[in-house]
């Protein structure tokens, strides 16, 4: 096959962002309609080049194609949404039903999540997995943070042995995902501005933890409130096909349950503060894109 | 020319079921087909057909199966699914309905 046609099947495969499977299928059909278009034309009297040319110009824009058939398979079924959508509903409910403080409940969540994670990665990654992968990691970030508020001999424990860990973990689920499509990675950490905004406007400033659980308790419902509004989000995710609806539904979920958390703890998230979770959430949100294009280019 | 793709467009769900019903079918065959018996009516960026036949198999109107040639290349044929044909068939309805209707409109009054 000439150059000109690897190339230009080479874009659709960059721009698919489908799972491998898929993409090998696609791929494949594209390919046997080139070779059947290019022989015809070829017999037809003109040159293989010129066969080619002609070929690609009746297929039409690579990207426009790409785009096309990942909008006929992006859009998942309302089993998936239900699916994607269940993490943030049992974790809404875990402070709207005040089930927070009852280590059952906890410890049954936290099982309940490695199990779908796991199940999920095992069946080829669909995209319902990743908000439980996102939970599932959740363990990880919140010990961070609480070996940070222990002793300081603890803290040098988390800086030196725990972080780079944590971070490798992260990173390493980063790279095996975001190569197939970084909106992905950016479902995975939808919670995180949420509960970096909770934290920060219920953070502790003398007494640690009986201060911190008191403001918890005071806040649930309104914390149980933005996890659903993520469920929601998740919910309308999976079910719309346009990438760039796809990217403001995220972004939008972000500033409205930041919004809640401001309105409702009365002033102690500050305007600057505010802006600066904004600023920190967009970049959760949307660095993974900058990721995937690095990756993408380093091969 | 913009408003004839637009036309197409809007039609490309039941030109494709209708050629596929004929017997099974694969892409470029497909595109063969809408032309001949169209007499060059039909004609649209191929780029577009796979889309909007992934669209009918993820919808279960239609069901893709791989096989292979005897020189060794595969090829994805399509085959029409019971809901492609009910499908199809409520669909036959709405255009002849459509078309009665335009007719009796469109066509020049008599005097």
């Amino acid at each position: 096959m000439l150059t000109v046609l690897s190339n230009y099947l080479e874009s659709i495969r960059d721009n698919l962002r489908l799972d491998h499977s898929s993409e090998k299928e696609v791929i494949q059909e594209l390919e046997t309609h080139i070779e059947d278009e290019v022989e015809e034309l070829r017999e037809s009297g003109l040159s293989e080049e010129e066969a080619a040319d002609t070929c690609l110009t009746l297929l039409g824009s690579a990207k426009m194609v790409a785009r096309q058939i990942y909008e006929a398979h992006s859009q998942g079924s309302w089993t998936q949404a239900l699916l994607a959508a269940t993490p943030h509903i049992l974790f809404g409910l875990l402070f709207a039903l005040n089930w927070w403080q009852g280590v059952g409940w906890l410890l049954g969540m936290l099982v309940l999540i490695l199990i779908m994670a796991v199940y999920g990665w095992w069946r080829g990654k669909p995209a319902w997995l990743f908000p439980w992968l996102g939970y599932s990691l959740l363990p990880v970030v919140v010990a961070a943070l609480l070996l940070l508020y222990l002793p300081k001999s603890w803290s040098w424990v988390a800086i030196l042995v725990y972080l780079p860990l944590a971070l490798w973990l992260l990173y390493s689920i980063t790279v095996q995902t975001i190569k197939r499509d970084w909106l992905y990675i950016s479902l995975m950490l939808l919670p995180l501005p949420t509960i970096a905004g909770w934290f920060v406007a219920i953070e502790p400033v003398n007494q640690f933890p009986e201060d911190w659980l008191q403001r918890m308790q005071d806040f649930a419902p309104w914390i149980g409130l933005t996890f659903l509004a993520l469920g929601v989000t998740v919910a309308t995710f999976i079910r719309v096909r346009k990438r760039w609806l796809r990217v403001s539904v995220l972004v939008f979920s972000g500033m409205i349950t930041l919004t809640i958390v401001a309105y409702y703890t009365d002033g102690r998230l500050s305007i600057p503060a505010f802006l600066i979770l904004m600023v920190v959430m967009l970049l959760v949100l949307l660095s993974p894109a900058l990721v995937e294009r690095t990756l993408r280019h380093s091969g | 020319m913009a408003k004839k793709n637009e036309l197409i467009k809007g039609s490309i769900d039941s030109l494709l079921l209708c050629v596929i019903v004929q017997q099974p079918i694969y892409g470029y065959q497909i595109i063969k087909e809408l032309d001949s018996r169209s007499q060059g009516y039909f004609k649209f960026k191929e780029g577009t057909l796979y889309p909007a036949l992934h669209r009918l198999e993820r919808a279960g109107l239609i069901r893709g199966e791989w096989q292979t040639l005897p020189n060794g290349r595969q090829r994805r044929y399509y085959h029409i699914t019971e809901k492609g044909l009910y499908t199809l068939a409520a669909k036959r309805g709405q255009w002849l309905d459509f078309l009665t209707a335009m007719n009796l409109i469109i066509q020049p009054v008599g005097k």
